[in-house]
C-alpha cells in the first residue's frame, strides 16, 4: 500500500473505519434478507434470529464511533480524511438505523406467521431487494469513491417509493373486503414501511458519499429547490 | 570502433612500437653522426699528411688550387703564430693563430684538432693542423657540409622509423582487434539474451583464454535457457491447474487485498474482470460478513478456517470458503489463499433428498390412513352391515393395493437409480409385447371408449430390452395416455426408424396435454402436473421417473413432447437388436 499520511498506522486506523462501515453493511443486508425470507418462508426461527443478531451491528456501531472520534481528537485530520471522518460516522448512524429496522421487521414477521397468509408476498421481496442493493452499492460507491454509482442509488429510492405505495393501495382493499384481515395487512404494511424506511437510509449514505467526494452537501437538495439527480 | 579496450591494447601495443623506434632512431642517427665527424677528422689528417709530403713551399705557391681540389681551407702559418699563406682570406688583417687550441695541440703532440667558430668566416669549422718543415699546415673545413650528410643520414632515419611506425600501427591494430573481437561479440551475445531474444551464440574460435571464456558464457546462457524452460514449463502447469480447477481460487496480498483469483471465481462473480477486483477486499467484493469473521479468526490464529456464506447474485451460490495461510513469503509477508468450493449443487441435493423422504412418507401416509380409517369403521360395528362392510373392504383392497404399487414401483426406481437393475437383454418385437400389454390397458381404454391405433409397419426390427421391464415401461405410457385423455379420444402407437440402429416408439394421446414450462420437471420422483387429478386417477408420481431410468439403462432415452389441450407425444428410442442392424 503506498503510504499516502507519514505515520502508517494513521492509514491502518482509516481503513479498519472503511472495513468495519463495510462489515456493517454486509450484516444489515444479511438482516434484512434473512427478516424478508422468515417472511416469505413463514421462517420464525430465522425471524428471531435476525433479532438477536443486532447485537453485531450494535457492537460495529460503538466501535466505529469510537475509532471515528479518538482520529478526530489524536490525529486532528484536515481536508479529505476529516471530511471521510465525518461521512464515516453519518454513514455509521444510518446503518445501525437499517440494522434496526431489520429487527422491526423480523418483529412483525414473528406476528404474521401466526396469522393466515392473506397474500402471496410477492412485492415485499422485491422492495428488499432492491433496498439491499442501494445499501451495498452506497457503501461500494463510498469504497470506490464512485460519484456516478452513488447518484445511481439516489435514483432507486423512486422505485422503492413506488412498491410501497402499491402494496399499500393492494392492502386497503383487502381490508375493506374482509376485517379480519386488518391485522396481518397493518403489519404487512408496517414491514413495507421498515423497508421504504431503510431505501431512504441507503439514499442518505449516497449523500453522505456525495458530500465526501465533492465536498456538497445534497441532502436536502429537492426540498432547497435544486434539482434531484 | 567505440571500443575502450581496443584503444588501450593498441594504445599499448603502439607506444612500445613508437618508443622502441624513436629509441633507435636517436641512437642510430646519434652513432652515424658521430661516425661521420670521426670519418671526416681521420680524412683531414690523412689528407694533411699527404700535402705535407709537397712541402711547404709548394703548399704555399700552390695554396689556392690544393683547396679547390680538395674543398679544404688551408693555411700556413709559421713557428710564430703568423699566417704565411692562406687559401681563403687576405694575410691582412689575420691575427696570430699560434694560441688557437689546433696549433697548441700541433705543437705539442705532432697532430691537433678543434671545433671552433671561426670569426673570419662566421661558421663553425672543423680544423686539423700538423707540423711541416718549421710551420704549421691548417687544414679547416666548416662543419655545415658535415651536417647536411649528417641530416641526409637523419632524414634516411626518419623515413625508416616513419615506415616502421606504420607497420606497427597497422599491426597493433590488427592484434588488438584480434582480441577484442570475441569479446565484443560475447558482450552483443549476452546482451540479446537479456533483453529476452534467443540469439545464436559467438563462435569460440581462438583456444586461449578468451575462447573458453565465450565458451563458458555459452554453456551458463543454455543452462540459463534450460532452467527458463524448466520454470516455465511448471509455471504453465501451475496456470493449467488455477485456471482448470472446479473452485473458485482467490489469493490476498499482505494487506488483505485481492491479488489474484483464478477463472472459475471469475465465473463465480458472474463474469467480473480481473482489474475490477483486484487491489480490492473481501468485504468489497462478497459482501459477507461470515466470510469476513472467518477471515479474522485466521488472522488470530494463522490456520486454516472454513465458512460457509452465500453469494448475492443471480442465481445465488451458497460457498464453502476455505482458508489457508501462504507461508514462507520474505517481509513477514501474510498472505492468504481462499478456497471457495460451491455447495450449491450439494445443498440442492440435499434438498431433494428430504422433499424425497417427506413426499415418500406423505405417499404411505394417505392410503394407510384410509385403511386404518375404513378397519377402525369396520370394528366399531360396520362389519354388521354387509354392505357397507363390503364397500369398505374393497375401498381397503384398493388402498393396500396402491400402498402395494408404490412400494413396487420405489423398489423398481431405487434399483435402477443406483443402477443396480439388471436387465435380461433379448430381441423383441414391439407388436408382439404391445398387444399383452393393451391385454391390460385395453380394458381401460375400452372402459373410456378410447380407441388405440397401431402404426406399426411390418418390418418393423426388434429391439434389444429386457421383456419385462419392456413391458412395464409401455404399460406405464399407455397407462398415462388413456388416464389423461378424455373419453372418446384416440392413442397412437408408431413405430419408424429414424436414426440408425435405433428404433423410436412414439405414443401419442388426444389428451389434455402438459404445460411447456413443466416439461422438464417430468422425471422428477413425485412430480405431478396436476397433483389432486393424478392422485384420484391413482397414480404413485413415479411412473415416469421409472420410464425414464429404464429408458437410460435400456442406453435408449425419452423426449415428451406436448401441446396444451390437444395431446402428448412420448418417444421412447431404443436400440435396433445386433443381428438385424
Amino acid at each position: 500500500m503506498e503510504k499516502k499520511h507519514t505515520s502508517s498506522s494513521y492509514e491502518q486506523e482509516l481503513q479498519e473505519v472503511k472495513e468495519g462501515l463495510l462489515q456493517s453493511g454486509a450484516l444489515v443486508e444479511e438482516a434484512i434478507g434473512k427478516a424478508v425470507k422468515s417472511l416469505v418462508d413463514g421462517d420464525t426461527e430465522l425471524a428471531h434470529a435476525v433479532i438477536s443478531g443486532d447485537r453485531r451491528v450494535d457492537e460495529i456501531d460503538i466501535d466505529i464511533e469510537e475509532r471515528c472520534i479518538r482520529l478526530l481528537a489524536l490525529r486532528q485530520p484536515a481536508a479529505t480524511d476529516l471530511r471521510f471522518i465525518a461521512t464515516a460516522i453519518k454513514v455509521n448512524g444510518h446503518l445501525e438505523r437499517i440494522g434496526d429496522m431489520a429487527v422491526n421487521i423480523a418483529e412483525r414477521v414473528v406476528l404474521l406467521n401466526d396469522l393466515p397468509r392473506i397474500k402471496p408476498y410477492v412485492d415485499i421481496p422485491r422492495m428488499a431487494d432492491i433496498a439491499r442493493k442501494m445499501i451495498r452499492d452506497s457503501l461500494d460507491a463510498l469504497v470506490r469513491q464512485d460519484l456516478d454509482l452513488a447518484n445511481r442509488v439516489r435514483r432507486e429510492d423512486e422505485k422503492v417509493d413506488q412498491l410501497e405505495d402499491q402494496i399499500t393501495r393492494e392492502l386497503i382493499t383487502f381490508m375493506m373486503e374482509d376485517p379480519r384481515r386488518i391485522h396481518p395487512a397493518l403489519l404487512i404494511m408496517q414491514v413495507a414501511k421498515n423497508i421504504e424506511r431503510i431505501s431512504d437510509h441507503a439514499e442518505g449514505i449516497a449523500h453522505m458519499v456525495v458530500f465526501l467526494i465533492t465536498g456538497r452537501i445534497v441532502r436536502h437538495a429537492r426540498s432547497m429547490g435544486e434539482e434531484a439527480p | 570502433m567505440n571500443s575502450r579496450l581496443f584503444l588501450k591494447i593498441f594504445g599499448c601495443c603502439f607506444t612500445v612500437a613508437a618508443l622502441a623506434v624513436l629509441v633507435a632512431a636517436v641512437f642510430l642517427s646519434r652513432q652515424m653522426s658521430a661516425d661521420v665527424a670521426r670519418r671526416t677528422r681521420v680524412d683531414m689528417k690523412a689528407q694533411g699528411q699527404t700535402l705535407a709530403l709537397l712541402g711547404r713551399d709548394t703548399i704555399a705557391t700552390q695554396i689556392s688550387s690544393i683547396a679547390k681540389r680538395t674543398d679544404l681551407r688551408i693555411t700556413l702559418i709559421d713557428l710564430s703564430g703568423n699566417v704565411t699563406a692562406d687559401s681563403d682570406d687576405d694575410l691582412a688583417g689575420l691575427d696570430n693563430h699560434l694560441n688557437r687550441p689546433e696549433i697548441q695541440q700541433a705543437r705539442l703532440r705532432g697532430l691537433g684538432e678543434s671545433i671552433r667558430y671561426s670569426r673570419s668566416l662566421k661558421k663553425d669549422m672543423l680544423y686539423v693542423a700538423l707540423p711541416i718543415e718549421g710551420a704549421y699546415l691548417r687544414l679547416a673545413k666548416p662543419l655545415g657540409e658535415m651536417d647536411e650528410e649528417v641530416r641526409s643520414l637523419h632524414r634516411f632515419v626518419f623515413r625508416l622509423s616513419a615506415i616502421v611506425l606504420l607497420f606497427s600501427l597497422a599491426l597493433a591494430a590488427y592484434f588488438s582487434w584480434s582480441l577484442v573481437r570475441p569479446i565484443r561479440a560475447a558482450k552483443r551475445y549476452l546482451e540479446q539474451v537479456r533483453s529476452g531474444e534467443r540469439p545464436n551464440p559467438p563462435s569460440a574460435r581462438a583456444t586461449d583464454e578468451i575462447g573458453e571464456l565465450v565458451e563458458h558464457i555459452n554453456g551458463v546462457v543454455n543452462e540459463l535457457y534450460g532452467r527458463m524452460r524448466a520454470a516455465q514449463e511448471e509455471r504453465q502447469k501451475l496456470e493449467a491447474v488455477f485456471s482448470g480447477m472446479a473452485e473458485g481460487i482467490v489469493v490476498l496480498d499482505e494487506n488483505h487485498r485481492i491479488e489474484i483469483m483464478n477463472r472459475r471465481m471469475e465465473e463465480m462473480l458472474l463474469d467480473r474482470r480481473p482489474s475490477e477486483v483486484q487491489g480490492r477486499t473481501l468485504l468489497e467484493i462478497f459482501h459477507s460478513s461470515a466470510l469476513q469473521d472467518a477471515f479474522r479468526r485466521l488472522q488470530d490464529r494463522r490456520e486454516p478456517v472454513t465458512a460457509e456464506f452465500t453469494l448475492e447474485r443471480d442465481p445465488p451460490l451458497i460457498l464453502e470458503a476455505r482458508m489457508i495461510p501462504l507461508a514462507g513469503t520474505e517481509a513477514g509477508g501474510k498472505r492468504t489463499v481462499i478456497v471457495f468450493q460451491d455447495l450449491s449443487h450439494i445443498k440442492k441435493l440435499e434438498r431433494m433428498r428430504i422433499d424425497f423422504v417427506a413426499n415418500v412418507t406423505h405417499e404411505i401416509r394417505t392410503p394407510l390412513t384410509a385403511i386404518i380409517g375404513f378397519v377402525e369403521t369396520l370394528q366399531s360395528g360396520a362389519v354388521a352391515n354387509e354392505e357397507t362392510a363390503r364397500k369398505f373392504l374393497s375401498t381397503i383392497q384398493d388402498n393396500a393395493q396402491r400402498l402395494n404399487r408404490l412400494v413396487e414401483d420405489l423398489l423398481t426406481l431405487s434399483r435402477f437409480e443406483l443402477r443396480e437393475g439388471t436387465l435380461h437383454l433379448e430381441n423383441l418385437f414391439l407388436a408382439e409385447v404391445l398387444d399383452k400389454v393393451l391385454a391390460v390397458v385395453g380394458a381401460k381404454a375400452g372402459e373410456k371408449d378410447i380407441k388405440v391405433v397401431k402404426e406399426i409397419p411390418e418390418a418393423t426390427p426388434p429391439i434389444l430390452a429386457d421383456r419385462d421391464r419392456f413391458a412395464q415401461i409401455l404399460l406405464n405410457i399407455l397407462d398415462n395416455a388413456v388416464k389423461f385423455t378424455p373419453n372418446g379420444g384416440r392413442v397412437t402407437v408408431a413405430a419408424s426408424s429414424e436414426e440408425p440402429g435405433f428404433l423410436t416408439i412414439r405414443i401419442s394421446d388426444t389428451g389434455i396435454g402438459i404445460p411447456k414450462g413443466e416439461l422438464p420437471r417430468l422425471g422428477e420422483r413425485f412430480y405431478r402436473v396436476d397433483k389432486a387429478r393424478s392422485r384420484e386417477l391413482g397414480g404413485t408420481g413415479l411412473g415416469l421417473s421409472i420410464v425414464k431410468h429404464l429408458m437410460r439403462a435400456h442406453q435408449g432415452r425419452m423426449d415428451i413432447d406436448s401441446v396444451l389441450g390437444h395431446g402428448t407425444t412420448v418417444s421412447l428410442r431404443f436400440p435396433v437388436a445386433k443381428e438385424t442392424r
